[in-house]
């Protein structure tokens, strides 16, 4: 009898660490050789990064194409034992999934897992941590015993929701979001399903690319399926099973012996969300991080309550993936990625909350629920890190997102539907001792890159204005953040076409500095109908704005009608030569920026990363405005003062609290919020 | 043939250490020998060489200069110069709104050069020192869109006022790339032309303007603007030094121009060169030189593998050509698009460091740390603390230490041993030899499996190709590596120590001319085939016309050149192209365009399965490649007479214990003299064979045979 309830399945979702070891795969893991171990723990890796280079051949879309990808072997109970990405939180929530397979459909006769299946999921229930993160398996058999699975992972960006590119601002339930398919099996006897297919294509605003990336997911997983299974009759299936198994156990030791060799203690980190996807409001995730022995517990207790209607909802288990970003590449940057690494780590989500969301509610923002999130571990990691690993000790990386999400018709009349790729250069957080990185990529996908302008606009209805450095992009600091990136896209060449932006931080900045330094300005949009700028670049004007900041500062010739709108924002329709002008965001400062060495501050003012009055504010450095010769001696003095006013300007601890507790945010913006300030949404009991 | 008649091509390979060289003379004989490297001027070891060369044939420089027909060298003059930061002071005029595009490197440039075990670490990423500051970056106002229809003009003013705020920077010399000019490269032109009217040739303030559309007309502007500038940065370097090497070679009895073997896999004259085109040439022309010994023995899918000191490379030649260019080959830290062989270094050689993972509980590994030349392995005694991969091979007695590289450096066992049983096999707990047998077997696994991944990824499969095995310390490990791509056959080539100088002897004239054009060549929209052929012929014309000028500027005739047009190709949106081989220069009809849709389509189902196939998604042609050549004359080697099976006495040197495996422990193994072996001479594995060049462990389980050319060739039993 089949055990599906037609209902999410919420016991399988608690399962995201490995699964008790068999019998079998114990006494296999025990035979094996360490040095054959090696081998074979080196050739998976082979295998997966083969999988995943071949997936991001094959895909189309613009994040598959650009690094948004994950590529997994997964053992037979369905844990992730090998996974080459650069999108840490598939590392953990990849197996989900497979689980989920396993569970339901291995025995279930009118389904069941043989030989030549492929199955495909995107509900990011099971699946990821939205619906555009699509994935598709296929189940290794040897001599009819099945052996392991293996599957791909990809941001396909658009799901049919009720707007374009993937993200339903404007959401109220998951019934606005399109595609939520969990695990189903879409192909047979090496096939894929035609009519499936043809389904999913009518699902869809860019049926071509949802197309193409599911051929390239399967594609690469039949060729890492023969590898395996090459491996598996050199070897044999109780080493294959054994070997994957011992990766999962090895991972979990390395995670705790690394978490021991940190100092103990509670790190706290609160976050705010200004955002409930169309309209304004303040969300709260409380993040604390008790790192005691070889385990860190992530407390998420006392986080607002859950959304009813708004999309800005997350599941639990999106946000511990989202931890993984921060682990795999910051803290457990030498030790594999797979789910073993949550064997040292535990946590408590609030019941009710929006970062464990339940039933019907929309969580099409969850990735920004999510970064929201990352952007307090980041914190909390820097200090837990600090004094044992300082060189692990890093401001946040841009945590906002700033995407421009769009859907229509291109220049050739093919539909689109997807998003620009600025994302993939925002700024890398400061370090303790150098600066971060100028466009160094996303904290997500590190790996991914922001594409030319060229190949965007190569098949997309989009004329850049410019793309360049953001003068005050980054956070300010003794070490300063990397420079994000302010662009403009022009409307151009289409009969139809509508913009919108995902995104948080237009009314409280997404990300903030790191012990003294300066977080980043608040992220918004300017669009401009019935612009005149195509008149402009026909005269190839030369006042207009080479950069995001000539946008606004008295320069730019551009008229039209200007209006400012939140980073999220739902998509509307656009016309021909309307303009669009947002940034993605800088890294985050580290330490006083009254300690930052005046000369680079120079070369940044030179080099137009940072604006006048930073350097003469934040920095306190005195120059000669015609020479832009650096003053020392009257910039040693103007610093001096600054730090007697500082002084000046303190009062006791005590005061401080008292007058602090007595602010509170307009009550139009808390109506999600829960209790203010303390939102008392509390973990069950397990 | 009389001495008279006799004549020479000489191949010559600058490497790290060494620089190497080949003379093939018109007989079917040929020399080799090696001078050490002179980094501060390589014409003096250039020169060095051929005056080893010249005594090596009995004959004064000069009489031996005049009788070499060709010098096909392989410099590293441009790497040196980017790696040294030597170039000079560039201006970069781009389109306005644009002037951080090469900063900002598409994002993830910081990892661009690195292994994927570099980039994992992203709390210490950093992006390289740019070759041109951000101040010499200035924007001009005009703009192009897609189609190269043009959104705004270029003024001229505008152009004056940007060109003297960069030569008041003291700009040397300017980098032109503005957007789209890969479709519509008129605005470049017009800026050159501008610049050239402001500062004419004949004004000390003349300065060379390189134009993106010239150096590399394809699409996507910052990968396009790196090469430029690539080319740029090194083009006066190089033409200082090979006008240089060019006056000493004419002094000295050459007297005809110098030829430069390229990274796309021909030579040209130095004079008609782009500087861009000389990085990496030497491994493009040890690849190259594989295609040459295999089809002398016969074999037409080949793994190159170069395993030196510090670094392991490997190329693939498939039926019998070579075919893998490269998608966006790294020169130094920088993405370009030059259309590049694909020679790949995958990080691990003689040098490579053994160590222990205390947080992986003590998993052994490989590298990516290397001890390098210097101090290189404990054994060299050169103050190298930490075991490496030779000190494994020494431990084990695959090396001999009284005579390795034919007695020129002695080896310390002791220190090897030392460094191991304190590094490895203490931690441990097992013995010496047993660590060093678990290093070796180690580095032979990774090597064998990331060997295998780069031929799978080029959709093959790699047990069907033959291993040819070159540098210090590939003989050594062939088998081993061998045995994890499922290699049945290793060629250890006779002139492996300078198979880069031995295969720039053999390589032909060639250029490859390409260009970005997009096409959609079957219709997604109306399921139909191109049918205005009209751009597709042009296109193909007007780099046929560039390429055969350009052949007659060398010399050559219309009826010796040779032309092979490849396709980049995909479905739909896709971002990766396959190459597709057309035979036809010229589309008559749609029947022509679906023949190629069909080969695409053919190709791409086989490389990655016919599932994978999508034509109904649209077919587009985005990249134009055409490849002229002039076929050489290319002296085939001399085959010898085969002897019989068993070797000389005289060739058998003292046995000596190897460490085979921790099952049987030391084992007498017999040691051969590789120069008093004879073609046709067989010898079973377990075996070592010496030479003063390297040498050749013969794996239990394999089999030896000197081929008639004196390869080693090691069959798997």
């Amino acid at each position: 009898m089949s055990r599906i309830s037609y209902s999410r399945d919420e016991e399988v979702v608690q399962r995201m660490r490995p699964e008790p070891m068999t019998e079998t795969e114990k006494n296999a893991q025990d035979q094996i050789d360490d040095v054959e171990f090696e081998i074979f723990k080196h050739k998976m890796h082979m295998i997966g990064l083969e999988g995943k280079e071949t997936t991001m051949k094959l895909g189309a879309s613009t994040a598959m194409r650009f690094g948004d990808v994950a590529f997994g072997i997964f053992t037979a109970q369905g844990d992730l034992s090998v996974c080459a990405t650069g999108i840490y939180h598939h590392a953990v929530l990849g197996q989900i999934p497979l689980k989920y397979i396993v569970k339901h459909w291995v025995d279930e006769p009118s389904v069941g897992v043989s030989d030549g299946d492929s199955f495909f999921y995107n509900d990011p229930y099971y699946a990821g941590v939205h619906n555009a993160d699509m994935g598709l398996a296929v189940p290794v058999f040897h001599e009819g015993r099945l052996i392991c699975f293996i599957g791909a992972a990809v941001h396909t960006g658009e799901c049919g929701g009720s707007e374009p590119g993937g993200t339903v601002t404007a959401a109220k339930s998951k019934y606005d979001e399109g595609m939520l398919i969990p695990p189903i099996k879409i192909g047979e006897n090496y096939q894929l399903k035609e009519d499936l297919l043809n389904m999913f294509a009518a699902m869809n605003r860019d049926p071509r690319t949802m197309i193409l990336d599911i051929k390239a997911r399967l594609a690469a997983t039949r060729i890492a399926q023969r590898r395996v299974l090459d491996v598996v009759e050199e070897k044999g299936a109780d080493f294959v099973i054994g070997g994957l198994r011992k990766i999962l156990s090895m991972t979990g030791e390395a995670a705790r012996k690394k978490i021991s060799q940190l100092n103990d203690g509670i790190y706290r980190q609160p976050r705010f969300l200004d955002t409930l996807g169309e309209d304004n409001g303040l969300l709260k995730i409380d993040v604390t991080v008790i790192k005691k022995g070889d385990k860190i517990t992530l407390n998420l207790e006392n986080s607002s309550p859950m959304l009813m209607d708004r999309p800005a909802n997350s599941y639990y288990q999106g946000v511990v993936g989202l931890a993984m970003v921060y682990f795999c590449g910051w803290l457990f940057h030498d030790i594999p990625t797979n789910n073993g690494l949550l064997e040292a780590i535990d946590w408590k989500f609030p019941d009710g909350s929006f970062i464990n969301a339940k039933g019907d509610v929309a969580t099409s923002i969850a990735p920004l629920v999510q970064i929201t999130f990352t952007h307090g571990m980041f914190q909390c990691g820097a200090r837990m890190t600090y004094s044992t690993m300082p060189d692990r000790s890093v401001a946040s990386w841009f945590s906002g997102f700033s995407i421009p999400t769009f859907g229509g018709l291109n220049q050739f009349g093919d539909p689109v539907a997807d998003i620009t790729p600025e994302i993939n250069a925002t700024g890398c957080g400061a370090r303790v001792d150098m600066d971060g990185v100028d466009a160094a990529g996303a904290f997500f996908a590190t790996m991914a890159d922001c594409s030319d302008v060229e190949t965007t606009e190569s098949d997309r209805p989009l004329l850049y204005g410019f793309r360049n450095f953001f003068s005050g992009s980054y956070g300010h600091g003794k070490q300063r953040g990397g420079a994000g990136l302010g662009f403009s896209l022009i409307i151009h060449d289409t009969p139809f076409f509508m913009m919108g932006s995902h995104g948080g931080g237009s009314k409280f900045p997404t990300t903030q500095g790191l012990f003294g330094g300066y977080g980043l300005p608040s992220l918004f949009v300017r669009k401009v109908s019935g612009s005149n700028i195509k008149a402009l670049m026909g005269n190839s004007d030369v006042s207009l704005p080479n950069r995001l900041s000539n946008v606004y500062d008295g320069s730019n010739p551009e008229e039209g009608k200007v209006s400012f709108a939140n980073i999220s924002s739902v998509v509307s329709p656009v016309r021909d030569g309307d303009t669009y002008s947002s940034y993605a965001g800088g890294g985050a400062g580290l330490g006083d920026a009254l300690e930052r060495d005046p000369i680079s501050i120079m070369k940044d003012l030179i080099n137009g990363l940072v604006s006048p009055w930073a350097v003469r504010n934040i920095y306190c450095v005195v120059y000669d405005e015609d020479s832009m010769r650096l003053d020392r001696i009257a910039t040693e003095a103007a610093r001096l003062e600054k730090r007697k006013a500082r002084i000046a300007s303190g009062i006791p601890y005590d005061k401080f609290v008292a007058e602090w507790e007595k602010q509170r945010p307009p009550a139009e913006i808390l109506t999600y919020y829960g209790n203010y300030p303390n939102p008392g949404t509390k973990a069950l009991e397990a | 043939m009389t001495n008279t008649d006799v004549n020479y091509t000489v191949g010559i390979d600058v490497g790290g250490t060494f620089t190497d060289f080949f003379c093939s003379h018109n007989d079917g004989q040929s020399q080799t020998c090696k001078t050490p490297t002179t980094h501060y001027d390589l014409s003096v070891g250039f020169m060095k060489g051929m005056s080893l060369l010249a005594r090596q044939n009995g004959q004064n420089l000069k009489d031996f200069m005049t009788r070499i027909a060709s010098v096909r060298y392989s410099t590293t003059v441009g790497t040196n110069a980017l790696i040294e930061r030597s170039g000079p002071k560039l201006g970069l005029i781009t389109t306005a709104g644009f002037e951080d595009t090469i900063f900002i490197g598409r994002g993830r440039s910081w990892a661009d050069g690195l292994g994927w075990q570099e980039g994992r670490d992203q709390a210490r990423i950093q992006k390289p020192e740019p070759l041109i500051s951000p101040d010499m970056v200035v924007g001009i106002r005009q703009r192009m869109d897609y189609s190269g229809k043009i959104i705004g003009p270029l003024k001229k003013e505008d152009v004056l006022t940007k060109v003297q705020e960069l030569v008041d920077k003291g700009a040397q010399g300017f980098v032109v790339s503005l957007l789209w000019s890969f479709i519509n490269p008129a605005h470049e032109r017009m800026i050159k032309e501008i610049i050239e009217e402001e500062y004419p040739e004949d004004y000390l303030g003349a300065m060379p303007v390189i134009l993106s559309s010239d150096i590399s007309p394809k699409s996507g502007e910052y990968t396009r603007t790196m090469t430029t500038i690539v080319n740029g940065y090194i083009h006066g370097v190089m033409a200082d030094e090979l006008n240089k090497l060019g006056n000493e070679l004419r002094d000295s009895g050459f007297k005809k121009p110098l030829t430069l073997v390229h990274n796309t896999g021909g030579t040209k004259k130095a004079s008609r060169t782009r500087a861009v085109l000389t990085h990496n040439a030497g491994p493009v022309a040890g690849l190259h030189g594989s295609a040459v010994l295999g089809k002398l023995t016969g074999d037409e899918n080949i793994v190159f593998t170069d395993m030196g000191g510090t670094s392991f490379d490997i190329g693939l030649i498939e039926g019998g050509e070579i075919k893998a260019h490269d998608f966006l080959p790294v020169i130094d830290r920088w993405r370009t698009n030059i259309p590049a062989i694909e020679v790949k270094s995958i990080g691990a050689g003689g040098g490579s460091i053994a160590w222990l993972n205390e947080l992986m509980g003590n998993a052994l590994e490989i590298g990516p740390q290397s001890a390098g030349s210097m101090p290189g392995p404990v054994c060299y005694d050169q103050g190298g603390t930490e075991p490496t991969v030779s000190d494994a091979d020494l431990v084990l007695g695959l090396y001999n230490a009284e005579n390795y590289l034919g007695g020129e450096m002695l080896l310390d066992e002791e220190l090897a041993r030392e460094a191991i049983e304190k590094r490895i096999a203490i931690p441990l707990g097992i013995s010496i030899e047993e660590a060093a047998y678990r290093i070796r077997r180690l580095v032979d696994a990774h090597m064998g499996q990331e060997v295998f991944n780069e031929v799978a990824l080029k959709g093959h499969d790699p047990r069907s190709f033959v291993v040819l095995a070159c540098g210090g310390a590939g003989g050594a490990h062939a088998c081993g590596f061998g045995t994890f791509i499922g290699a049945k056959k290793v060629i250890a080539p006779f002139q492996s120590s300078v198979f880069g100088a031995y295969g720039a002897s053999t390589m032909p004239i060639k250029e490859v001319w390409d260009k970005s054009y997009s096409l959609k060549l079957f219709q997604w929209a109306d399921q139909s085939y191109l049918s205005d052929l009209e751009g597709f012929n042009n296109l193909v014309a007007e780099l046929k016309n560039l390429a055969t000028r350009d052949l007659r500027l060398e010399g050559y005739r219309d009826d010796q050149m040779h032309f092979k047009l490849e396709l980049n190709m995909r479905y739909g949106s896709q971002y990766n192209m396959t190459k597709v081989r057309t035979s036809r220069l010229e589309m008559r009809d749609a029947q022509d365009i679906k023949e190629i849709c069909d080969e695409f389509t053919r190709l791409y189902g086989e490389t990655y399965s016919p599932e994978a196939t999508f034509p109904a998604g649209g077919i587009n042609v985005d990249n134009f490649s055409l490849t002229a050549s002039v076929a050489s004359n290319l002296k085939i080697l001399t085959a010898l007479d085969l002897v019989g099976a068993e070797p000389d006495h005289a060739a058998l040197r003292k046995s000596r214990p190897i460490y085979w495996s921790p099952e049987k422990g030391y084992e007498d193994t017999p040691i051969y003299d590789y120069y008093q072996l004879h073609p046709g001479n067989k010898i079973i594995g377990p075996a070592i064979l010496e030479s003063p060049e390297t040498t050749y462990v013969v794996e239990p389980g394999w089999t030896f045979t000197m081929d008639a050319y004196r390869n080693c060739i090691m069959e798997q039993n």
